[in-house]
């Protein structure tokens, strides 16, 4: 008999940024080779990356990018997994999935393999809910509902951005956590998709992402990290706040929970502390900004709202460092790169 | 096993007796519910006696208690709004609140879910309404806080309300349940998270904990269906007690928590008998929704008792043209307050 098609073969690209050898998508293999992948090369681009025999890909490497941007490339980071956003730009396909090449297939409780593309596609494909909290979890799974008492007037939901995976075994926390929890371990499998309610911010890990490029792709931009950098690792904290926003404007949906991933390497948390010290700071006044944050009625189509968000983001945590007003300038150089990629088709 | 040690002396238990014979309800609880006191209401619309296992330290109030205490009064302890007298005659902090039709259910791991100690555990750590966490309960063991999450919100709120979940027969309305009647809910998702600050959820009364020193009053058994029943399906008096305890707690920056613990809920009663009844509630139910989402309470409001007094008048003045009901509601919120201080001063 033959098997159905994956789904969304032809509409999924899968990033992947890495400065080794991709030994790991062996054991992705049965889930990811139907799909194209895209390899942003970080690092030495003399370097050769070796992909496993079998797999439909296309890399770039800083040469790459740099002589495809030409001076706009200084936009995307350098020395840091944020120059994934790259492939997001360079992509052709509706959805996106992004995975770090040190998470490896989980197993549910069952013992099952899990295959969280397919989960993470499930999620993209159904609809979110956020205005209205359905203890239920994701009313649209298999197996659950509405629960009496939430509105019949919201039941339709709205389409989804964003789908949030999580990870076993090694968790996502930041290096203070890891300093004083170096042998903490996620075992817990919490078999819940939820919705991330309207107006309430996330930390977004990029380890496990999918989203949809045509519905949000613009926002996912990852910051100015790494080299030359006074931050690090707060690549996809920066993209998932300015998303969130963004998504509470346009009336879309954020989901987080299933798929988990086994996430195989803890970073040294002394090389994560210097790279994370300025946003722990930082933070607590970024927050607030993104909380507040408000878009105008104009501002209808993604672009348009994250040029409004780099704007504010310039005069008001450029007081905080100059760090600021450079990533401002750098959110409307993607802008402007992505649109040069991504041209409106005539219709 | 939790690490909070309970304080036993601290807690009530407060059953709504719907059904006579609660013999296999609490034969069923007896291991969580024998060491904590019990207060069990009677449904004064109930006739015939109870039907009471012994063991127990408990309260039992029926209908002339209630007539005593509240004389005459708009207020309706009728149905599943009887617990509601439980909660004013309750002097304890914490009240484990579950409905007659449900019994411990087990985790996915065969073990027996202790609903009680669960609840206790969810109002006795901080919740996290400011900021959503990924891994959920940060202060569960084995979980803590992801990167990303600003360390000015790790020390959390008191948790003023926690909201449990149901196995097998999930809590759905009529129309859903008699649309797929052979749905049952299977799947424990092994997890507590706070329900963020300014969002609107539906509280469902089956199983509830709550703080009463800081929510109390904001229970509040002011809005019913115009034939509200004696099934679940029926009912809405818990989805608007649930709506103003929510704005309640984000007004005072408490929280509220989702999740476990788990009961298994018995088949009890026919969908698609109660869908012939007459729904007028479940419309005006979406109407007040936009309501609820903008309500703001003043500064002076500084409890909860502060915060229902406002949505009385608030109810009153922007709902009550609109329907009957919302003036009952209104008026029947302020009787509550004015009863709820009474019986606090005795």
């Amino acid at each position: 008999m033959a098997a159905a098609a994956p789904p969304l073969k032809d509409e999924l690209d899968i990033v992947i940024p890495t400065i080794r050898n991709l030994d790991f998508l062996e054991m992705w293999r049965p889930f990811f080779e139907p799909y194209h992948l895209i390899i942003v090369q970080d690092g030495d681009p003399t370097k050769t990356i070796g992909v496993p025999d079998g797999f439909d890909y296309e890399l770039y490497n800083r040469n790459d990018i740099n002589r495809i941007l030409g001076p706009k490339a200084s936009c995307i980071s350098f020395k840091d997994s944020a120059c994934r956003c790259f492939g997001y730009m360079v992509s052709k396909k509706k959805y996106i999935y992004t995975i770090d090449d040190d998470c490896f297939v989980a197993n549910d409780p069952s013992g099952k393999q899990i295959n969280a593309l397919e989960q993470h596609i499930k999620n993209l494909l159904c609809p979110s809910t956020p205005h209205f909290f359905n203890t239920l979890y994701d009313p649209f799974r298999e197996g659950s509902d509405f629960v009496r008492g939430y509105p019949f007037s919201l039941r339709e939901g709205v389409p989804t951005a964003v789908s949030h995976g999580l990870w076993l075994n090694i968790p996502d926390y930041d290096a203070p956590t890891q300093l004083v929890k170096p042998r903490e371990r996620n075992s817990t499998y919490v078999n819940a998709v939820l919705t991330i309610p309207k107006g309430t911010l996330f930390p977004m890990c990029g380890m496990n992402l999918g989203f949809d490029r045509e519905l949000i792709g613009p926002a996912m931009y990852f910051g100015l990290m790494g080299d030359g950098q006074p931050i690090g690792r707060y690549d996809d904290m920066w993209a998932g706040w300015c998303i969130k926003v963004i998504c509470d404007h346009l009336g879309l949906g954020v989901k987080t929970g299933l798929p988990y991933i086994w996430h195989s390497k803890a970073s040294n948390p002394f090389v994560n502390l210097r790279k994370e010290y300025k946003g722990i700071f930082w933070q607590e006044e970024i927050i607030p900004f993104f909380q507040n944050a408000t878009l105008s009625k104009d501002s209808t189509t993604v672009q348009k709202c994250y040029i409004e968000l780099a704007k504010q983001v310039k005069d008001k945590l450029g007081k905080i460092d100059p760090y600021f007003l450079k990533l401002a300038d750098a959110m409307e150089t993607w802008i402007e790169a992505w649109d040069d990629l991504n041209p409106p088709t005539a219709k | 096993m939790s690490n909070i040690s309970i304080k036993d002396d601290e807690v009530d238990i407060v059953i709504g007796a719907l059904e006579p014979d609660l013999t296999y309800f609490l034969e069923e609880w007896r291991p969580v519910f024998s060491r904590f006191h019990l207060i069990i209401v009677k449904d004064p619309d109930l006739k015939g006696e109870l039907k009471i296992p012994e063991g127990f330290n408990l309260n039992i109030y029926t209908k002339s208690d209630i007539d005593r205490v509240v004389g005459s009064s708009p207020i309706s302890f009728s149905g599943y709004s009887c617990r509601y007298f439980g909660y004013l005659m309750s002097r304890k902090k914490y009240i484990i609140s579950i409905d007659d039709d449900c019994i411990p259910a087990r985790d996915s791991k065969g073990g027996l879910i202790d609903a009680v100690a669960q609840h206790i555990t969810n109002l006795t750590t901080p919740a996290t309404p400011f900021f959503f966490n990924t891994l959920y309960d940060p202060y569960c063991e084995g979980a803590d806080f992801v990167r990303g999450y600003p360390f000015s919100l790790r020390t959390g709120v008191d948790c003023g309300l926690s909201s449990g979940l149901w196995l097998n027969l999930a809590d759905y309305d009529a129309p859903t349940q008699a649309l797929k009647p052979e749905n049952r809910n299977s799947r424990y998702v092994d997890a507590v998270l706070t329900v963020p600050a300014g969002t609107m959820m539906p509280l469902s009364g089956i199983n509830i904990g709550f703080n009463s020193e800081l929510v109390g009053p904001a229970l509040v058994p002011a809005f019913r269906l115009a034939k509200e029943g004696k099934f679940r399906w029926e009912t809405v008096e818990d989805i608007w007690s649930g709506m103003c305890v929510k704005v309640v707690c984000d007004h005072l920056k408490l929280g509220v928590k989702s999740g476990k613990p788990y009961v298994w809920r018995k088949e009890r009663g026919s969908a698609i008998e109660s869908l012939k009844k007459e729904w007028e509630g479940v419309k005006l139910m979406e109407e007040v929704i936009p309501f609820f989402q903008s309500i703001r309470f003043s500064e002076e409001a500084k409890t909860a008792e502060d915060c229902v007094a406002e949505i009385a008048s608030l109810v009153k003045e922007q709902l009550g043209p609109l329907n009957p009901m919302f003036a009952r509601a209104a008026d029947t919120t302020v009787e509550w307050i004015k009863l709820w201080k009474r019986v606090r001063a005795q």
